[in-house]
């Protein structure tokens, strides 16, 4: 199934490569990423979607979460579903 | 309006050394210091010099009475060395570790470690040394890019290219290292940084408002009486409970909390790996270590039980090989855990939180002591002490040879659960796991999920500069103790007291049992009969006083108590049984049920070793 996830992440060295790489690091595909400016220069959005089960989905929303960098996971689909 | 008395704001404690100018190395030893650092451990190089000199020159200064330097630097053979030396440090005293490396293969020597350290959250900081901000990403000489390395294996890696950010990013680096669930984190300080005059501020942190913000979540989150009736519902169902205790329980401080827990609610405690010591060993409902290589009782309780509480413990792959087959009468599993993304990751819960364990702990003990809950368990601890009857650890106690297993209860006699113990990695680790009482938490220090040979000697090197007047034994491998070996020097260079034992089976033993078991006996490079190495020797160049081999039965009880009696390093050489294996075993794919407890300890059923099985897994 196909997923999105929003991502606002911290303006910090190395913090696109760890978003990255965590999701090669556990074995998710990334299919499209976005990386866009905010209102705030020191955030980014990233925006990226990946094919997965819906429990996979889960798993890797709470590992993006443990990124220090990492300021806010969304995954809009369940947002709207709930 | 409240009439409260009128409060006098209290006088903020200025840092004394707030608005010297100093250098960025210079700020790096001070944060060390406010942040109760007493000895790092490192190796020197080109890109960390002026840090290195920060610390020479703060030692000088700031002398004890006695005449011991307040942050004494220890240098290993090899950077990875100085890596587990911190991370025995850390797990042994449960403070944060901290090792200080140059740049390039300083760093990237580094990088074991600091992955060891993430697979088993351990608390560390590292400083590495890195090239000019001019020079990053010119191929300089010591270049590599460690923010990209070490993003990978650690908790986070901070690339520090202003130097007005350094004071609070070495700060901030502590508090996320011990905070949540720990682990390591990198700081890269490019040399230019080291040697910028900087306003000291003498407090501070970054923001990191989206990890501050989650973090506090957890650490606020408490149990409510819904969620407390939930739990007691389910466990008052149960005629069978037991606890699974993981290293969270040593990382969370919880294991008096547990321990009150089991007093007032009588359920077994079986630990991981890393959970020894979580749980008094000695104790009746102790059922010691579970998993692939965990005492036959303790597997067959999680075999029998009808009701898991987690604590701390992620059901890994050593635990619950087969998740859907992990405690398969279970009714209820429930959970508790720091970190959100282990609830549920491996096996399905019926009940969880995430929050501080301590904590989560005493509340259900609070609740349940004032909801009068009983459980009625009298049949349920007959069956666990039947069962650590029938299927106790047992091995060939009439062998000519020297067993290990007779080794370590030789060495357990004397030290009654109370020495610090490390190892490296293998069969000898699992022996060691298997045979040693453990009576407190943060005596038993292992590489237990990244499983890294040569961890055992740095280790307990860490181990004794957090306590020095303790017996810190390594117990070690031939084949593991090989791969850190420069480190016997170190032990004698600071005339630490350490005592490290090899059970020497000549090879890679866990790899030859596996080749035995899935391989038909191909021993492919895990035999070591041509090696020439006279480990005696090798200690006694290193300058061990007290180094001797045993390779009789009717020599172990005295030489054992000769070293370990001994004033001073000692090494100590077991020439064992090569064909000394470690069980129980659980095959990979396999479940409790089909378990194999070798020759000398009763199954329960009919066990098979299946020749086809995946190899996969090792």
């Amino acid at each position: 199934m196909n997923h999105t996830l929003s991502i606002l992440l911290q303006n910090e060295a190395g913090a696109l490569v760890r978003v990255a790489g965590l999701f090669a690091a556990r074995g998710y595909n990334i299919d499209t990423l976005t990386v866009t400016a905010t209102h705030d220069p020191a955030v980014s959005r990233l925006t990226l979607s990946l094919q997965c089960d819906d429990a996979g989905v889960a798993q890797i929303l709470q590992q993006t979460r443990k990124l220090v960098d990492v300021l806010q996971v969304a995954h809009p689909a369940t947002a709207l579903a709930a | 309006m409240n009439a409260s008395p009128l409060k006098i704001a209290p006088e903020i404690e200025q840092h004394p050394r707030a608005g010297q100018s100093i250098s960025g190395a210079e700020v790096i030893v001070q944060v060390f210091a406010d942040e109760g650092v007493k000895v790092l451990f490192g190796y020197s190089g080109g890109a960390i010099l002026p840090v290195y000199d920060a610390v020479f020159r703060y030692n000088a200064a700031n002398l004890h009475d006695n005449g011991d330097e307040p942050m004494p630097l220890i240098v290993p053979a090899n950077e990875q060395g100085a890596g587990f030396m911190a991370a025995g440090y850390a797990r042994a005293s449960g403070k944060v570790g901290v090792a200080v490396v140059t740049s390039g293969p300083g760093a990237t020597n580094m990088v074991t470690p600091v992955r060891d350290s993430m697979a088993d959250s351990i608390p560390l900081v590292v400083i590495c040394g890195q090239v000019g901000t001019a020079a990053i990403g010119s191929d300089a000489f010591q270049e590599a890019p460690i923010s990209n390395i070490m993003g990978a294996c650690a908790k986070h890696v901070f690339l520090v290219t202003d130097a007005t950010q350094l004071e609070a990013t070495v700060r901030t680096a502590f508090t996320l290292a011990r905070s949540g669930r720990p682990g390591p984190v990198v700081v890269d300080v490019p040399k230019d940084v080291q040697n910028t005059a900087l306003n000291f501020h003498g407090t501070g942190e970054l923001a990191l408002t989206g990890y501050r913000a989650r973090l506090s979540a957890v650490e606020q989150s408490a149990l409510s009486d819904a969620d407390c009736a939930t739990f007691f519902a389910a466990l008052m169902q149960a005629q069978r409970p037991l606890i699974y205790a993981g290293g969270g329980v040593i990382a969370a401080g919880a294991a008096t909390a547990l321990r009150a827990f089991v007093d007032t609610f009588g359920l077994p405690v079986t630990t991981t790996l890393m959970g020894l010591g979580a749980f008094d060993t000695t104790d009746p409902l102790a059922l010691h270590m579970l998993g692939m290589h965990g005492t036959a009782y303790a597997n067959y309780a999680v075999e029998d039980c009808d009701f898991v509480l987690a604590l701390g413990a992620r059901f890994d792959d050593r635990v619950a090989g087969v998740p859907a087959k992990f405690a398969p009468r279970a009714k209820s599993i429930a959970q508790i855990d720091i970190d959100p993304a282990e609830i549920g990751k491996v096996k399905p819960t019926h009940w969880h939180h995430v929050g501080p364990l301590a904590r989560a702990l005493e509340r259900l003990t609070a609740y349940g002591r004032a909801h009068g809950m009983r459980l009625q368990l009298t049949a349920w601890h007959a069956h666990v002490a039947e069962l650590k009857r029938v299927h106790a650890m047992n091995y060939d106690r009439a062998s000519a040879l020297i067993q290990p297993y007779a080794v370590l209860e030789a060495i357990n006699r004397h030290t009654q659960g109370r020495a610090i113990v490390s190892t490296g990695v293998g069969q000898h680790q699992m022996w060691a796991a298997q045979y040693f009482d453990f009576r407190a938490p943060r005596h038993w220090l292992t590489s237990g999920s990244m499983g890294t040979m040569g961890f055992g000697l740095p280790a307990a090197i860490g181990a004794q500069f957090a306590h020095p007047d303790k017996l810190v034994i390594d117990i070690d491998g031939d084949a593991s103790i090989r791969m850190n070996i420069g480190e016997l020097e170190t032990v004698t260079t600071y005339n630490l007291p350490v005592k490290v034992v090899v059970l020497n089976n000549v090879g890679d033993g866990m790899v030859r049992q596996w080749q035995k078991l899935y391989f038909k006996g191909r021993f492919a490079a895990s035999d070591k009969s041509l090696h020439k190495k006279d480990f005696v020797l090798a200690a006694q160049a290193d300058g061990f006083a007290w180094a001797q081999r045993l390779e009789c039965t009717e020599e172990l009880e005295a030489t054992i108590a000769a070293f370990l009696a001994f004033d001073g390093p000692a090494f100590l050489e077991v020439m064992i049984d090569p064909d000394a294996g470690v069980y129980p075993m659980v095959g990979p794919g396999a479940s409790y049920a089909q378990m194999i407890t070798g020759d000398f300890i009763p199954s329960r059923e009919a066990s098979v070793v299946r020749e086809t099985s995946p190899s996969h897994m090792f």
